[in-house]
Order: C-alpha cells, then structure tokens, then sequence
C-alpha cells in the first residue's frame, strides 16, 4: 500500500468502485444510496440506466445520459468510454464530491480502479465488491465464472455481503468463513443497511463528520467509531505498523497525524478495508501555522466486532517516548498565551 | 431507360459459381451482371461498349473483408503509419514495415519536417516493439529525438498501448497521474510508455482526441473503403462499435457513401458493444434498417463475449493459458448472454458474436441453443467472429444450430510464433483457425483482417487459410490447410452468405451486381505461397472502374 506520496488528497475527488458480479445487489445499494440524505454532492456512473430506479419524486431532470436528483447527486451513464465519461465530472467547475462508478460484472474491479489514477483530480477511494451470499459458492464453482468471482474477490478493499436475509446465520457465517479462507485478510461487512452503506462508502466526509460535529453516533446500534488522538507527534514507523495489523473489524479509518520524523508537516492517514495510504497533507515546506501539533484518528467497524480494548493496545506502541527538539519547541511555542 | 451495356474481357473469369465455374467476357448494365460466357454470348444484350483493357487479367468477384473496424479508416485520415508490419495505404502504395527504433525515428523526423504548424500534435499508429529486431521499448527519449517540443502521440498496433514524447507527457500533466499503466523509471519519471486505457486517457484527449468520440470526419469513411479497394475487396464490414444510431453520424457516413466515387460498399453490423441493454439494441437495429443506400447497408447485430487471445483475455476452456493456466475476461456475463442471445433471436436479428477463444464460443453456442428451443429459427446466419480455437465438437453443435463463422486466419501469420510460444502451446497453435475441418462439416466460414489489428488484404487472408505459415515459415497444422478454390471462396461467396448478401454479391452470375476483383495472375494456378504476391490491377464495383494508383 502506498506511503508518504507529495501530494494533497483534500482538493481531489475521490473514486469509489462497487464491483461484484452480475445480480450481486451493486444496483440495489446504488438507489439506495442515491435516495439517502447523505447530504453530499454524489455523481453515480451506471452502465446502464434500465435498472436505476431511484423515486420519480427526487428526480430534477433527466438529459440523454444524466439523471439529476433534487438532492444534488447525478446518475450519468458510461457509454462507450469509462475514462471520458469520469473525465468530463473531474473537469466540471459544479462538479460532484464523490464518484461511485458501478463496474458491470464482468469487470475486473481492479482494473477499472486505474481510472481513479487517470487524472490529476482524481483519487482512488476504495474499491468494494458486493458478493451475494445466496449465491456465492456456487457461483464460484462455475466453469465459466468461478475465476472471475475469486478475481473480484481477490481485488476488494471491503467486500459487502448481500441478501443475507435470504439465507440465514448459519449459512451466513459459513459463506462469511468461506470468503476468508478464499481471501486471506478480507474485510467483510454483512448486508449494511442503505445509511450503513453510505457511512462505509463515503466515510468521514459525510455521515461521520455530521456525527463528530454532533458529538453522538446515529448509528450506534450497527457502527462504531473509537478516538485515538495525542498531543505528541507519532511514531511513523510504528503507526505503519500498526495500520498492517489493524483487526479486519476496522472498515475505514481517517486521520490528521503530526510524525516525529517530520513534525513540521501534517499527515493525511486513509483506510478502506485493506487499502490504505498515509501522504503528506501540504505541498509547500515549512510549518503550516496550524496551532496545534494534536494527532487524531477515528477508526470505524460494526459495533458488534469493533473492540477498543484491542486498539487502545495496538495504538498505544505509536507514541514515541522521547520528544524530538524541534518538536519540543513547536509545544513550548503553542504553549504560550 | 436501361443504361449502356458494357462487357469486359478478361484473360479468365473465375465466376466462383457453383453451376458455372469460368468465362472470359462478363456484360454488365447499370451495375448489374447481364451475362457471364464468351464474347458472342455477351452480345445476345445487343450492341456493347467492349472495355478490353483487363484482357490480359484475372477477373475475380470482388473481394468480401468479413470483419474489420472503421477506426482504420479514421486512423489513416488523421494519422501516420509507422509500424513493423508491411501495410498498404489507401492509395495501394506498401509501407514498408520499419523493424527497429531508429528506423521508427528516422521516418517520423520525415514526417515532422513536413508539418507547417509547430503546435500540431504528431500523431502516429501501428508499431508493436515485439516484432521489432532487436525488441527494445519505445521511450520518451526516443520520441523527444523527433522533437522535444511538438506533442508526440504513437498508438500501439493492438490499440492498447501508446508511446509518447516528453512535451505530450508535460502537455497533459502525467507528473500527477499515477494510473499503473503510466510506466515509470527508477526516478519516478514516466517513461513515456502508456499502457491500457486509464493510463492513455490524458494523451489522447490532449493531443489526439479524434480517435475517441464518435467524430463524424468525412475522411474515416473514405480511407476505410478505399484501404480494401486498394488490396482487391469490394466489400468491407464494419464490425459494429460504431454508432450509427446517432443521426449526425448517420448522415455523414450516408452521405460520404453516396459519393460516385466511394470506393467499396460497406456493410455496418449494428452496435451490440457500446450498447448495453437489448432492449436499446433491437431500437436501435430497427432505427437503422432500411435507411441505407447502395454503398452502406446494414446488417446484424454484433456482440462482445470475450477479450483477445493475445492480450490474454479471451475466455479459453481448461486448461487455460499456456503454463499460468489463467483465463481471460468476459465482456458479458454468461447469465447476461442466456437473456441477450434469446432476446435478439426472437427480435428476428442476426447475432454476430465476437468469440476469440474456445470457452467464449462454448457460451454463445449454448446461448443459441437456449434461443433455438424456445424459437426454432431457419437460415438465422448467426455467426462467430474470430473462433481461432474452435474443434470439432464444438463446430458440430455450431452446423446444428446453423451458426457459422468467420475465423481469424491472419493471426496464423502474425502471431502464430507468439501463440505457439506465449498463449495456447504446440497442440492448440497448431489447431488455431481450422477452416478445413469447419467447411468439412458445413460450416460456411469466411476469414477476416480485424483491421486496424491486422492489415487488410484479403489476398494475404487468403494465403494464411491456404497455407497457415507463420512469420518464421512454420506451417501450423497442415491439415487444416484449405485449398486456393476453398480459400478464395471464403473470401468471396462464403463472407457473401454470411452478410446475407450472397444473392446479390460473392460470385460471378448473372443477376448479380458487377463486383469484381482484377488480378495480374490465375490464384487457383499460381503456388499457393505466391498468391499474397498477386498484383491487384483494379477493382470494378457496380460496374464502375477503380483503378489502383499505387
């Protein structure tokens, strides 16, 4: 995963890809999250818009291959270049916030992730496969598609289980211990609910952020979110150690961290799943004015597996025990009225 | 009233009729065959205009290209050839393949000491380093030697790959684009190398976005007819990623065909690859039929089922690709192609699938017979685009449901070493394209140039079904070899059958509109290895000659 890369993820557009095969639930999830007051600006990339079905009562307009909702979000169809079609969104000066494009489910998920790296705006977020747990197996032991299947799965930052409901605990928890013997490390969630599914897919830049601002947690029952946060500049190498060996009950986890081997700049750290990425967040040198050298990082998971006793554990060897000068003199500075 | 009748004279007229095989004169009238016989049997239509000046030559009907893609047209028209593989331009004249890097650069420094305009991006199509002697990379070295200054923009034969110089990189900022196929050297600097798509997204709209798009320039449709009239084709099919369901393109191709001078029909199968629903395509196919005129027609709807053998990925049965033992991609979902192939079936279309490799044609066979229980049809003409791994089994259950096929047998030729040594091993190269064994058990199989992959050059087609020799001279399964008769009917009547056009093209009779191909030599007399060498002289569409300047 990727470390340290010069460049500023706060001024970029970040790219999510639901892939999954064919009658996964990928469209399913889509309406749903399309309908859901998220209260961010979304622009969905569909294939085809025959099975989008959002209510006609959120419809703003429709215009050959964009659909537009009254809640700010549009649907847009890929036609016949993925790339094009992303490009033209990067490049509006009204444009979206967060792009989900929906893989068709032949896709190699993965692949159709570089197009999250093909334009100087565009970010990757995550990529996350819908994997119906009615038919997975024996999907997967198809001649045609059983390689394809352990393919998507192979290329999952989070792998969302649908139609649970379908099947029972049971046969839940064996296509859950299933997927993990096939994808070592996989980070599963088992069918979120449409507010659940926007929280995973667009993280802290919509629902948790309205939840950290509020100081409560609408999602108590289903999600949780544990606060590791220091005043002291953190320990880099340890802090990459320990993102390697976060509990796959961690779904996203979004920092702003100060490093003992660079106090002067900031650190953006962001996880999905198994993807994750720790960049510095200010091109320029120097220090950035920010008045405090505080390091926070919110971690997220369902409530039910999030353990922070575990984490307090995991997170506590991050702290370094010697305060590096120049730092030291940043807090003396700071501490003064 | 009748036009003037005018008869030809030909030192032979192979008619590739089942009833009457020779002749040495042919009548035609407003483009339509009135006799086909000797000179006296022409002149029972009354007085004549003889045009003799092919007396000496061959007459052929004209040449079918069964499956190629307009973007060959488009790429002649706004850009340069520079690749490995010998090619004709539309103006019949060979461009010789340029075989190394500096032999690359020398000719694109010619072609950047013509262009006026410093700003205007060079670009140029056609090179493939892996066929290249010695095989080394194209980098942004090289191309900054063309210039430094002058966006540079060279597409890869297979599309998929391009190489760019360092003003283009600059021009379109890839310092900040970090798609993995943006390949980097040890200092992180991109080498100019841009593989796949995503990576080459920012050159081509920056400096060559003319071939995305659906551009409706003039000049695509031109040099797409007149690249196969050059080598002898009278017909050329466009293999069905164009929209021709959109009015403005519509009415440019429609117009550019209705010129006098539009050099080789076209038949445009309907767009079943950037359409996705078939509800959309059956609309679609429907908007369009019937809207033709005499130069552009068209016919059946194409799907993708799998990717390309040599990219890896098409969908090949166990035991996959030679020695990872991995598999290709689908372009529809299998549980997708159960509904698509039975919806157009019963939509009354004809279905034109692309199936590169064996387990994608497995599909789509069983996707047919899916259609075929629920809704026997009769002469449906569905057929298989490329099949180069089909074996008897499978071709079987094909003459049972009544698909046939057009195969790839360039491929034979091009990349035959490469299959045999890379993607499928000894047994399966040699098994590749068997047009013996399809045309035994009454498949009709044509044979295609999937150009811009491959050149199109329907006598060079012909040649690889009729001796399947490789680049290094190896024969690929002799056995299934075809006969000159048997290839030259592939590339004529078969692909005829296979448009729904043998009734009106594909051979000499009459009745038949007067398309004919004009060799210097006899194809079924010469050495089968010579026939790719035969001088085309001309071609004759609807009666009208079209000279080759070469």
């Amino acid at each position: 995963m990727n470390d340290s890369r010069k460049s500023d993820r706060t001024n970029r557009l970040p790219v999510t890809v639901i892939g999954g095969y064919l009658g996964a639930g990928k469209t399913t999830l889509l309406n749903r999250l399309l309908a859901e007051p998220h209260g961010m600006k979304l622009a969905v990339l569909v294939n085809d818009f025959g099975s989008v079905n959002v209510d006609a009562a959120l419809i703003a307009n429709r215009n050959g291959e964009t659909i537009s909702l009254t809640n700010g979000c549009v649907c847009c169809t890929i036609g016949d270049n993925l790339g094009l079609a992303l490009h033209a969104l990067a490049e509006r000066p009204d444009g979206p916030e967060h792009v989900i494009i929906e893989a068709s489910g032949v896709a190699d998920p993965g692949k159709i992730a570089h197009y999250a790296a093909s334009h100087p705006r565009l970010i990757l977020d995550s990529i996350v496969v819908i994997a119906d747990a009615e038919t997975i197996r024996e999907r997967a032991a198809d001649k045609y598609v059983g390689d394809l299947i352990e393919l998507q799965l192979a290329a999952a930052d989070v792998i969302v289980l649908s139609k649970t409901d379908l099947v029972g605990a049971d046969a839940c928890r064996q296509v859950q211990g299933w997927i993990e013997s096939e994808v070592p490390g996989a980070r599963l969630l088992a069918t979120p609910g449409a507010s659940l599914f926007a929280e995973l897919l667009l993280g802290q830049r919509a629902a948790l952020a309205r939840r950290m601002a509020a100081g409560g947690d609408g999602h108590r029952q289903t999600f949780a979110a544990w606060t590791f946060s220091r005043e002291r500049p953190l320990d880099g190498a340890a802090l990459r150690a320990t993102i390697t060996s976060l509990p796959p009950a961690v779904l996203r986890a979004k920092g702003i961290v100060r490093l003992a081997e660079e106090p002067g700049r900031r650190f953006v750290l962001q996880l999905v799943g198994r993807r994750w990425s720790l960049e510095r967040m200010d091109v320029d040198g120097g220090y950035d004015g920010l008045p405090s050298a505080r390091s926070t990082i919110v971690c997220i998971g369902p409530a039910a597996q999030l353990d922070p006793a575990r984490l307090e554990a995991l997170f506590a060897r991050v702290a370094p025990a010697t305060v590096p000068p120049a730092i030291a003199a940043l807090l003396q500075r700071e501490d003064r009225p | 009233m009748p036009g003037p009748v005018t008869v030809f004279s030909a030192r032979k007229i192979i008619t590739m009729d089942a009833s009457v095989g020779e002749a040495t004169h042919v009548a035609v009238r407003d483009g339509i065959i009135l006799e086909v016989g000797d000179v006296d049997d022409c002149a029972a239509w009354g007085p004549y205009i003889l045009d003799d000046r092919f007396s000496g030559d061959v007459l052929i009907p004209g040449l079918i290209e069964s499956h190629a893609h307009l973007l060959d047209g488009m790429l002649w028209a706004k850009s340069d050839y520079v690749g490995p593989v010998d090619r004709h331009d539309p103006s019949g004249k060979l461009r010789v393949g340029l075989n190394d890097v500096p032999a690359l650069i020398g000719r694109m420094k010619e072609i950047e000491a013509r262009m006026a305009d410093p700003a205007r991006p060079l670009v140029a199509w056609g090179v493939d380093p892996s066929l290249n002697d010695p095989i080394t990379p194209i980098t942004r070295r090289d191309l900054d030697q063309v210039s430094k200054t002058r966006p540079i923009f060279v597409l890869h034969a297979s599309c998929h790959i391009a190489y760019v110089n360092s003003a283009t990189l600059a021009l379109a900022n890839y310092a900040a684009i970090k798609a993995p196929g943006v390949l980097r050297d040890a200092s992180g600097t991109p080498t100019g190398e841009l593989q796949e798509m995503a990576a080459m997204m920012a050159a081509i709209k920056a400096v060559a976005s003319d071939l995305v798009g659906g551009s409706t320039d003039a000049g695509q449709f031109y040099n797409f007819a007149k690249v196969a009239q050059a080598r002898g084709a009278t017909t050329i099919v466009d293999g069905g990623g164009s929209t021709y369901f959109e009015p403005a393109f519509l009415a440019a191709a429609l117009a550019a065909a209705s010129a006098p001078d539009f050099p080789a029909r076209i038949v445009a199968h309907n767009n079943g690859i950037t359409v996705p629903s078939a509800q959309d395509m059956i609309k679609f196919a429907a908007m369009v039929e019937g809207k033709g005129n005499d130069k552009l027609v068209f016919q059946g709807i194409k799907i993708l089922v799998d990717g390309s053998n040599q990219g890896f990925t098409g969908r090949l049965r166990p035991p996959g690709y030679l020695g990872t033992g991995v598999n290709g991609l689908w372009n529809r979902a299998p549980e997708e192609l159960r509904q698509l192939v039975p919806a157009l079936h019963d939509a009354g279309l004809q279905i034109v699938a692309h199936c590169n490799a064996d387990q994608a044609a497995e599909m789509f066979i069983e996707a047919v017979a899916l259609a075929q229980a629920r809704n026997p049809r009769f002469d449906h003409r569905h057929f298989i685009v490329h099949g180069q791994l089909l074996d008897e089994s499978l071709l079987r259950r094909m003459a049972a449901l009544g698909i046939h096929a057009t195969l790839f047998s360039n491929h034979l030729y091009y990349w035959g070493e490469f299959h045999r040594a890379h993607t499928f091993g000894a047994f399966r190269a040699a098994a590749m394209n068997p047009a013996a064994t399809a045309l035994r058990l009454g498949v009709v199989v044509a044979a295609h140039s999937d150009t811009p992959v491959s050149p199109v050059d329907p006598l060079l087609t012909l040649w690889c079904a009729a001796n399947r020799v490789t680049s290094a001279g190896r024969v690929l399964g002799p056995g299934e070899r075809v006969s000159a008769y048997d290839a030259l009917k592939m590339m004529t009547f078969n692909a005829a059958y296979l448009l729904h056009r043998d009734h009106e093209i594909g051979s000499i009779r009459v009745g038949k509109r007067a398309d004919f191909a004009v060799l210097a030599h006899d194809p079924l007399a010469v050495d089968p290895m010579t026939i790719k060498d035969i001088p085309v002289q001309a071609t004759i569409l609807g009666g009208r000659v079209f000279p080759i300047v070469g």
